[in-house]
């Protein structure tokens, strides 16, 4: 790697031995990732939205999805689909869930023929909101045909939970390597967390990608070092030579699947926002309603920066509409929903009201109050969809 | 129209800051150095972006509005000064006229510049890499570049504590403080309120900046000098490894190597955190530190001052990692005692610090406590499973295992205090402090560990070819470029064998 190197070193030699690592680096994941046969003849069965159905719970169809919103009164969502699958053929029942509740305390059931009176179950992992495979090859009431699956899930649901389908797959070997393959490929787009983290692919992955290279290229290090002390005639120079073309190849593996999806990002981010001027983007944008809000609101208020409080339930919609009033001299709480007391705003304050509850105002007495503290003198400037200016007298 | 005023402005920054780092007195031509012209203009675009906030706070201070005049006439008038100065002075070292003097001298740079960044010391297979390496590092800067452009500003802490200094401090044309709610309801209106009042400012006035050149506010377009300072970061990590004797392709192998850490894209495309502008300024400040210990200009000693001095600016853990210049200085400066003395003092540090967390005090706003509980999955996930860096952990780990014995030698001991003090203050902040409840959630972790990523990158491209230099036997000193090499001088064999000759 110095300057009088002459770096016309043969490289095909460590690709191929590197090949070699990542085949037997799978090979070896595959002999404990295949719960049953490693070539079936079953083809994958797949389940839509409309053959869900949902007997407990409340939640519908939409964007070709089924939308949990609550449990029933005993707390309890129960998804289910009427099926007819030969158990001794799927190995593996995998459901595409979002939102799930880390905490939830969720269960696969099934019914056979076999014993058709009889309810089995398995715990289901939960991941980063989404469900993971059940397995069940080697589960004792996995057997005969299956005339009924579901999922049955106890918990609190914070936000909505979507369900788009689930599959039965045999999981050969060429099935598992085909999800591994479609979870790493899978486009990661921009996120709340991007900034924080990046996954690479699907957020659940058995199996991650830079983990299978740094373990390959590990083995046919240590293939070559073993081969060296075999035949000692070999320079060791070339050891650290292929180490490097190893690793250098492994990591432009990794750089094109981020930069493929870095690709697919540009086109999503130029959909959204690609020829529009800054107020067309921010209208564009996620929380597009409360920064046109905002815009009416700017127009109310006089032009030399003045102090005005900000109040909304969720932390992120009061802190973006703080965002969207700069250089007004804005006070939002960060981290709490709390307002000031009364006796802390004084006249020629405002205040923003968006989505939050507890705040009233009485037009005719032109009284305004949060959190059943005393009222304020305020007058209504502006009125939105669960939104509202005042100017506090 | 307002887009090219706004490319125009930061070139002009960029030039400025060029023109800072040729000025600064030396005692032998940067661009004769391998990688010098790279170096300049990837660490004078850092130097020229800094320079220009601290000259909006020296506007602010002074009372004067800031406006595109009072911006771009002073760093213009500068820029043509300072280069002025640089032709003067090669002027009088050659004496010629000063026509001469700046068309040769510009010619000379370009031409070495030219030479250095096209890989012409390559073989035909190499430079076909480094050719292709090359149009794929442009490919991912063409994305990003569109990204940045187009993207208004997204990430939480972007909106919520960084971006609203901007907004104030653009539309008032002057830095009003910021401050915490208690103070904030005394100044009855004279001071802001942000979800991180206490942060620095440079962030904020980078897009103050852009907006000025601009001529509006645009959340989306003030984040443009995020992605010349990834830019001009590139062409300094290159100017870099070349200097410390890589060859062109394997300097372009660690700059792309650097340039395609997936957080660090993500951090340049959703622009607008101070955590890779950190990591850029530090990385260059060591790089310059590292530069100084083996030239002793006072050119790389004045560079790597500005660049220490930006850290503590951008972000309050820049403090730490501005001060860990010293073990690197101590360490190149007394190559024999150097590394013990480090060692030394980072025994007492930690010592100091575990004996300290008994009593939970908050130091840096990070509260310190003596609670061993780390999440280790969270951990793991970070470094090894998520694609947050490539495999840049396994090849750190796997190079510090391979090149054990060369960690400590006095070309790579410098990096690796640096890296060592870096991994301590790291792990004791995820390990020891409040900040392990941000593990679990990999909301900092990442972010944290990014200010150290770049120069463990270089750290391990070193430490890797101090090994590989062992597997081939003795070294001799790098040669420089192949066409420099003067032919020896033919000398006659002796008539006889000296008397000294290998006795049987």
């Amino acid at each position: 790697m110095t300057a009088g190197d002459a770096p016309a070193r043969p490289v095909l030699r460590p690709l191929r031995t590197l090949a070699a690592a990542i085949v037997a680096v799978l090979l070896a994941y595959l002999a404990f990732a295949v719960p049953a046969s490693w070539f079936p003849s079953s083809p994958v069965k797949q389940w839509g939205v409309r053959d869900l159905t949902l007997p407990r719970g409340t939640g519908g169809v939409a964007n070709n999805e089924l939308i949990v919103t609550g449990t029933d009164t005993s707390g309890q969502v129960y998804v289910a689909v009427t099926t007819d699958l030969r158990a001794r053929d799927y190995a593996t029942i995998t459901w595409n869930a979002r939102n799930v509740p880390l905490d939830a305390d969720v269960h696969f059931l099934w019914r056979t023929d076999y014993a058709p009176k009889k309810i089995f179950s398995v715990p289901v992992g939960v991941e980063s909101g989404r469900l993971l495979p059940v397995i069940l090859a080697n589960d004792a009431g996995w057997l005969g045909q299956v005339t009924g699956i579901g999922l049955a899930i106890r918990g609190t649901l914070t936000q909505p939970l979507g369900i788009s389908g689930v599959a039965a797959k045999p999981s050969g070997a060429i099935g598992i390597l085909q999800d591994r393959a479609r979870e790493w490929l899978a486009f990661e787009r921009w996120s709340g967390t991007s900034i924080n983290t990046i996954v690479g692919g699907d957020e659940v992955q058995p199996l991650s990608l830079p983990l299978l290279l740094a373990t390959s290229i590990a083995l046919a290090a240590a293939v070559m070092v073993l081969r060296q002390r075999f035949r000692p005639a070999q320079p060791k120079a070339d050891l650290a030579a292929a180490i490097a073309i190893m690793f250098v190849a492994s990591w432009f593996v990794l750089d094109a699947r981020w930069t493929w999806n870095l690709a697919r990002q540009v086109q999503v981010t130029f959909a959204q926002y690609g020829g529009k001027d800054w107020h067309g983007k921010h209208l564009a944008a996620e929380d597009g309603a409360l920064f046109e809000f905002v815009e009416k609101a700017r127009a109310e208020m006089p032009t030399a920066p003045t102090r005005i409080f900000v109040a909304s339930e969720a932390d992120y919609f009061r802190e973006r509409a703080a965002f969207h009033l700069y250089p007004y001299n804005v006070y939002a709480d960060p981290r709490t929903n709390a307002l000031p007391p009364p006796e802390r705003i004084k006249p020629g304050d405002w205040m923003l009201v968006y989505q939050r509850r507890g705040v009233q105002f009485d037009p005719s007495a032109g009284k305004l109050r949060w959190d059943g503290g005393t009222p304020v003198s305020a007058q209504l400037k502006l009125r939105g969809e669960g939104a509202a200016l005042f100017l506090i007298q | 129209m307002d887009l090219i005023g706004l490319i125009l402005g930061l070139l002009l920054l960029w030039a400025f800051g060029i023109a800072c780092l040729v000025a600064l007195p030396r005692r032998t031509a940067r661009a004769d150095e391998p990688g010098g012209g790279a170096w300049t203009i990837g660490a004078g675009g850092l130097a020229g972006f800094f320079l220009a906030t601290l000259w909006l706070r020296v506007l602010s201070f002074a009372g004067i509005r800031f406006s595109v005049i009072a911006i771009v006439l002073p760093l213009l008038a500068a820029t043509l000064a300072m280069g002025a100065w640089a032709v003067r002075r090669e002027r009088g070292t050659t004496g010629d006229s000063l026509r001469d003097s700046l068309r040769n001298s510009l010619r000379n740079s370009f031409s070495k510049f030219r030479a250095d960044l096209s890989g012409r010391s390559l073989d035909r297979a190499a430079r076909v890499l480094w050719r292709l390496l090359l149009l794929w590092l442009a490919l991912r800067f063409v994305f990003l570049f569109t990204e940045v452009a187009t993207h208004p500003l997204y990430p939480w802490d972007s909106w919520t504590q960084w971006a609203t200094k901007a907004r104030v401090w653009y539309e008032l044309g002057r830095i009003v403080p910021f401050e915490r709610t208690d103070a904030w309801f005394a100044a009855g209106g004279a001071a802001y309120f942000d979800a991180g009042p206490h942060y620095p400012g440079t962030v904020g006035l980078l897009q103050v900046l852009a907006c000025n050149f601009l001529g509006r506010w645009d959340d989306t377009l003030m984040n443009l000098p995020f992605w010349m300072l990834s830019v001009a970061f590139a062409f300094a990590l290159y100017g870099a490894l070349r200097a410390m004797e890589f060859t062109a392709l394997s300097a372009l192998l660690g700059t792309w190597l650097v340039a395609s850490l997936p957080l660090a894209n993500t951090h340049v495309a959703l622009a607008g955190y101070a955590d890779f502008p950190l990591a850029m300024y530090f990385c260059v400040a060591i790089l310059a530190c590292l530069r100084w210990l083996k030239t002793r200009e006072p050119a790389d000693a004045a560079l790597a001052l500005l660049m220490l001095a930006a850290c503590p600016l951008l972000k309050i853990p820049g403090r730490i990692w501005a001060f860990l210049a010293l073990p690197a200085l101590i360490t190149g400066l007394l190559p024999q005692r150097g590394p013990r003395v480090v060692g030394a003092g980072y025994a007492v540090v930690v010592t100091g610090l575990l004996l300290l967390a008994q009593t939970s005090p908050v130091i840096l706003g990070y509260q310190l406590h003596l609670e061993f509980a780390p999440d280790w999955e969270a951990l793991a996930n970070s470094f090894f499973l998520y694609d947050n860096w490539h495999l840049l952990w396994y090849g750190a780990i796997a190079a510090a295992v391979v090149g054990r014995r060369q960690l400590l030698t006095p070309q790579v001991a410098p990096l690796t205090v640096v890296i060592a003090g870096g991994v301590i203050f790291v792990s004791f902040v995820l390990l020891f402090t409040n900040a392990r409840n941000w593990l679990s959630d990999q909301s900092t972790v990442n972010r944290a560990s990014l200010h150290l990523a770049p120069l463990v990158v270089i750290w391990m491209l070193v430490v890797f070819r101090a090994w590989a230099q062992t597997l081939r036997g003795p070294v001799f000193t790098a040669l420089p470029e192949a066409d420099a090499i003067e032919p020896l001088p033919d000398v006659p064999p002796p008539a006889t064998p000296p008397a000294t000759a290998i006795a049987p």
